[in-house]
Formats: C-alpha cells, structure tokens, sequence
C-alpha cells in the first residue's frame, strides 16, 4: 500500500536512565554497546533522564583542563559518543528523549543525536528484538 | 593559603569512568590542597578498596576503534595523595567486609579503626563528606 512506512528493526535497544557522574552504570552500558556490536549486531540507545547530559554541545571535544596534567587531552562524553558513533555507521544510533532534555535544560544535543518524544517509547521497544533497561536516575 | 584543616570522607567510590577520568573525588581532594592549611583523607565504605594496592589495573577502555587510556586511576591518586604528605586513611572494618587487611593497602595509608577514625575529627576544622 502506498504510503506505508517499514519501521526498522534493531537488535537491541539500551534504555538508559541512568546519571552520569553517580557510579560506573554508564561505562558499563557503553560497553555493553560495544559488545553487542562487535557481534556485528544493531544498538540503539535510548538517553533518559541526567543521561541526557552526556552528548550537551556544551562539553566541546575535550573535558575542562586538568590542573594536575595541564597539557593533557581528555576526551569529553560528547566526543566519545559521537566517535562511537562514527565507527558503526547505521548499526548503531542514539536517540535523546525530548521531555527529559528539556526538563534539564539540556537541549543543545551534537548533531549526531536524534530527538523522539517520549509519546514514541513504547513504539521504540517495539521497534527492537530486546530491550535492557539500566535505570537508576 | 588558608589555615582551614579539613578532613574529607569518602564513602561511595567509583562515580563515574568514561565521563569523569581525572575528575574523580581524590583529583578533588588533590585539588584543593593548595587552598587549605592542611587535608587528610578518610576512605569507608566500598571506598576503601581506592586504596587497595595492585599493579594490573590500566586506565584504558576499547570501543571498537575508539580508545581511551585516560580512566580515573584511583591507586595511582592514592599513592600521589600519600607521597605529596597528605594522610590516607581506611576504615578496618570495612576493609576486613571487603576481604582485605592492612597488608594489601598502598604502602603509607594507615589502617584505623571506626571509632579511632571518628576521634580523629576534632584534629580538623571541617569534616567533609565528599
């Protein structure tokens, strides 16, 4: 029928509302990522909550300087997410729900990201072979 | 540089890695040395474990082509905390829950006991719980 639209499925999508900066939960969900790709599977990431923070355009590419290690270079979450991004072109995506970003003021997303309203996450579920929510905002 | 003596307390270890690398609880410490007469540490809790000597642990994560070799390294703080003069303590108790004892420690952190710990606090203008 003309006009109907296929929605992609993924293999695995990571609810993840979990905060940065409280314990190691979001290291973990990136690795969980990975892994998952390196099996040459897809992943979305669902960003929820403070976890809306980690890909601000505000970070820049680097974290704040190190006053201890001046001439360091300390990737920011924003770069690291965007350079994970580049490396699995179409297996893997991040999406920034749009209620818990504007709730925080944290709106100024890298382009790389997608915004989706929350009235799509049941939709998103739907739209993955598994989904593994990591909650803890 | 102020006369203020502040001892921070440190309960809840291990607050972040990909995002916070240098920016942990004992960069905070490190950092606001300069500013203070004089600080000292107290780890608890699953803290104590910061201060758990090993040599294997590298600060490095992989994400495909993706490297990062700047995680926070806790024991690498601890030793610069003890070799800069800045006092390390650990809780016993919860040192002995976690299946340590004093032996297994960065050489120069001192292993007390809760309530020798808590004597401690009038030594300090501030008790900080970091």
């Amino acid at each position: 029928m003309a006009g109907t639209i296929t929605q992609r499925r993924w293999d695995l999508l990571l609810v993840v509302t979990a905060a940065p900066h409280s314990n190691d939960v979001i290291t973990s969900a990136l690795r969980l990522a990975q892994s998952v790709l390196d099996q040459g599977r897809t992943v979305r990431l669902w960003a929820c909550g403070y976890a809306n923070m980690l890909t601000q355009t505000t970070h820049g590419d680097t974290k704040l300087i190190n006053t201890r290690d001046p001439e360091g270079v300390y990737p920011s979450s924003s770069r690291v997410v965007r350079d994970m991004l580049a490396a699995n072109p179409g297996t893997f995506a991040w999406i920034a729900c749009t209620a818990c970003s504007a709730e925080r003021g944290a709106t100024s997303h890298i382009n790389e990201v997608r915004f989706r309203s929350p009235m799509r996450f049941v939709s998103t579920i739907e739209g993955a072979d598994k989904t593994v929510f990591i909650g803890g905002a | 540089m102020s006369e203020y003596r502040v001892l921070g307390v440190i309960d809840r270890a291990y607050r972040g890695a990909v995002e916070v690398q240098f920016f942990d609880a004992l960069y905070g410490i490190l950092d606001f040395r300069a500013q203070l007469g004089a600080v000292a540490l107290a780890l608890r809790g699953a803290a104590v474990t910061l201060a758990v000597d090993e040599d294997i642990y590298q600060p490095v994560v992989e994400f495909g082509p993706v490297r990062m070799d700047t995680l926070p390294d806790y024991r690498t703080s601890v030793r610069q905390l003890i070799t800069e003069g800045v006092p390390v303590m650990v809780d016993e108790p919860d040192l002995r829950a976690l299946g340590f004892g004093p032996d297994d420690v960065v050489p120069g952190v001192e292993v007390l006991d809760t309530n020798e710990l808590a004597a401690r606090w009038p030594e300090y203008d501030g008790v900080w719980f970091v």
